[in-house]
């Protein structure tokens, strides 16, 4: 298959569909590196379900959050908000090609939402308290905080898992034998049906969510410097998600495709540059608006301290913005992945910034994590890349040629103890021999 | 669609249930009324007046107040010989601090406790209402309902709520005007019982400012900027300073007079207001996905011929 771009080339369609890279090594160095720091990881949070979070973390009573909640939720869920922008690209503005990306938006957002909501349970002083989540005239309706904690688990406990239920069922049928198959047929259309509907959940939870996180800073009103503290930062939150949600799908998709010896689709990968480019134009739109509003232009140009934290994020939103114009910038993966690495960073800083550098409460501390908290804060973060290995290894996730590819789906091999030796774990897959009726 | 219900019908009925649900169940976030940007406090709403410049820094108060409250003392600086507490933390809910001018004469004791905002920051933001503005005003925290999250913390213009970092089943630890301890059995506060200066004291709101004003106006340039702070600090609240040093200097920091409750919930309560937003956001939502499904689906048949595999979602 091949469409013609402007100057009348012929480009080759590569991304047809979901292909898993059932041939890439499963052990290699950097899965071994990921695998020992989720394992440091898991072994700290054992021994936080037991300690006290003063003797763990370097937060206090001034800074009360620390890089758990600032990093691994306030800005990683950005990075995981794929889903929600590709998605309402996909299926709300109708850009059919971006359909074949969204596998690897919905894994790398589940794993970042799924991660940092791991974050927000051993950050919490009480977990144990959460049931009141189940009560809901306890609830305190004008809390963001009440928003958030419900919205965003719900969000990944049924709408996203419910979006990547196809990934697993697809291996499923292909792994498995004729009476699963004819199960999975009957639930192919079922599943169909719901579909839809699951979609409209899907983008409104996350697009209150995100904006809700920008909602919490508000009333730190002072505290937080007046470049960042606006009412325009619940939609501030929202466009960086956004903006971090196609940068970082790019950039995935352009690593992973490297590592994985993929051929690259230049026709939606100039899509999702023109998306970036719009959203990077949106959000510094919509912050020149509030700074000018608000009167706050000569803070953004005094070249003080928080002038150039803030030029500097400006800067990382302005080149690509611009940079994304040019058809060379876009249709070149080289540098499609430097403008898409810089946007997710500036969409990342400032996700980031009012809750830590220009958060300035009346007694500073300051505000370190210890070795732990970074250690922890890590090991979430190698554990989505982990996950995502795996996921891009076992599943058809990967957008890739359909070419040669027989639905043939990497065995799963158990360990063969002495007691199964003689039982044949048949988990080998088989070519596909109707494609009518498949599951999703 | 089996069972003679369209999709439309399923989706309005959705909608129709979470409407009802909203309205009955969620305590609605019409917060127009609830968080107006300059409160007023409610006639019966009581208060402490705390005037630097009687105090003399015996620290009678603070000695009550961890007897009245329970709290152990904070001996950190002391080599655990007495309570010698540096700030407000987890043992301390009230602290007389002294400012005193680098080099000069100038010097002023402050005491510091929760101020009880008239519209609180931390009560706005605390998802399940543990801490919370009970009777006569008094913000107090309420353990089974606290998950530990320490937005409050965040939110508060004062940095009075303290977490107990040291405890594997932290409290929030803030004076509550001592409610449980001594409001409910009709006792004015530890603090103001035992002054014995007089340099603070309790009563209704209104009385206090009254008497402060009073105070200004019977001693003209003795107080700073001849004004009460706390009067209309942060929304105003049920705390009230008189000081002859600038306010900023002894710790209370300069605040706009509208409520941050105000501020946190002035755009968010017109769109969640009876849930609508959301409600009316899903039905486009849902209206123009089910637009582009269908399509979508009338076109799989042929994608999935020119492909020869079966669609994936």
């Amino acid at each position: 298959m091949s469409t013609q771009d402007r100057t009348g080339t012929n480009l080759i369609n590569h991304w047809q569909r979901g292909v898993p890279a059932y041939s890439a090594p499963l052990i290699t160095p950097t899965f071994l590196a990921l695998a020992a720091l989720t394992a440091v990881g898991f072994a700290l949070a054992g021994v936080r379900l037991f300690s006290p979070l003063g003797r763990f973390a370097g937060m206090n009573d001034e800074y009360a959050w620390g890089i758990w909640k600032t990093f691994n939720v306030m800005t990683l869920t950005a990075l995981g908000s794929g889903p929600l922008a590709l998605g309402i690209a996909a299926w709300v503005f109708n850009r059919q090609k971006l359909h074949v990306v969204m596998r690897t938006a919905l894994v790398s957002g589940f794993l970042f939402y799924a991660t940092g909501l791991m974050a927000l349970g051993f950050d919490v002083g009480r977990p144990w308290n959460f049931w009141n989540a189940a009560l809901p005239w306890r609830w305190n309706a004008e809390s963001a905080m009440l928003e958030i904690g419900i919205c965003m688990p719900l969000y990944v406990a049924i709408f996203l898992s419910f979006e990547i239920l196809p990934i697993f069922l697809e291996r499923f049928y292909y792994t498995s034998g004729e009476r699963t198959r004819a199960v999975l047929r009957r639930v192919a259309p079922l599943l169909r049906r719901i579909y839809p509907f699951m979609l409209i959940g899907a983008y409104l939870l996350p697009l209150m969510h995100q904006s809700s996180l920008g909602g919490l800073l508000l009333l730190a009103g002072d505290k937080i410097h007046p470049l960042w503290q606006t009412p325009f930062l619940p939609l501030l939150y929202l466009l960086a998600a956004g903006l971090c949600g196609i940068g970082f799908v790019i950039f995935l998709l352009l690593l992973a495709c490297l590592r994985y010896s993929r051929p690259l689709d230049l026709g939606i990968l100039d899509e999702l540059g023109r998306l970036l480019c719009a959203a990077c134009f949106l959000f510094l739109a919509v912050r020149a608006i509030d700074l000018i509003w608000r009167g706050q232009l000569h803070a953004a140009f005094a070249f003080d301290r928080m002038s150039i934290i803030f030029l500097v994020e400006t800067a990382l939103i302005t080149i690509p913005a611009f940079a994304l114009l040019f058809n060379a910038v876009r249709q070149t993966p080289r540098s499609l992945l430097k403008v898409a690495t810089l946007a997710c960073l500036g969409g990342m800083y400032y996700r980031f910034v009012p809750t830590t550098v220009a958060f300035h409460p009346e007694r500073q501390r300051g505000y370190f994590p210890t070795l732990p908290e970074l250690l922890m804060a890590g090991a979430y973060i190698s554990l989505a890349f982990l996950c995502f290995g795996l996921a891009v290894k076992f599943f058809a996730v990967l957008p890739g040629d359909t070419h040669g590819w027989k639905n043939k789906f990497r065995v799963i091999r158990l360990p063969q103890w002495p007691w199964t030796r003689h039982h044949d774990i048949r988990s080998e897959s088989r070519p596909n021999t109707n494609p009518e009726g498949e599951p999703a | 669609m089996s069972g003679g219900i369209t999709r439309r019908q399923a989706l309005l009925g959705m909608f129709g249930a979470g409407t009802t649900i909203a309205a009955t169940i969620i305590r609605p976030a019409s917060a127009a009324e609830e968080h107006p940007a300059h409160p007023v406090a409610p006639l019966d709403a009581v208060a402490m007046l705390y005037d630097s410049t009687i105090c003399t820094g015996c620290k009678a108060c603070m000695v009550a107040c961890s007897e009245a409250n329970g709290l152990p003392p904070d001996t950190s600086l002391s080599n655990g010989l007495w309570q010698m507490p540096s700030q407000l933390n987890s043992k301390t809910k009230n602290i007389i601090e002294l400012y005193k001018e680098p080099d000069g004469p100038e010097f002023a004791y402050v005491k510091r406790q929760c101020m009880h905002c008239l519209d609180p920051a931390c009560v706005t933001g605390c998802p399940f209402g543990a801490l919370k503005k009970n009777e006569w005003g008094a913000v107090t925290w309420e353990s089974s309902l606290c998950i530990g999250c320490r937005y409050c913390e965040v939110a508060c213009p004062f940095d009075v709520p303290k977490f107990e970092w040291d405890k594997w089943n932290p409290k929030i630890v803030k004076c509550e005007f001592c409610f449980d301890q001594r409001l409910l059995e009709n006792r004015e506060p530890a603090c103001t019982a035992v002054c014995p200066t007089g340099s603070v004291i309790f009563g209704k709101r209104v009385d206090l400012l009254a008497k402060a004003k009073e105070r200004i106006a019977g001693s003209p340039n003795k107080y700073f900027e001849d004004r009460v702070y706390g009067e209309h600090e942060a929304g105003g609240t049920q705390v009230l300073y008189l000081s002859s040093v600038s306010f900023e200097k002894i710790g209370l920091p300069k605040l706009s007079s509208t409520s941050l409750g105000h501020y946190g919930t002035k755009v968010t309560s017109v769109i969640y207001k009876w849930f609508s937003g959301p409600i009316v956001l899903a039905g486009i939502l849902g209206a123009v996905i089910r637009r582009n499904w269908k399509r979508h689906e009338t076109e799989r048949p042929e994608r999935e011929k020119r492909t020869g595999f079966p669609d994936q979602l």
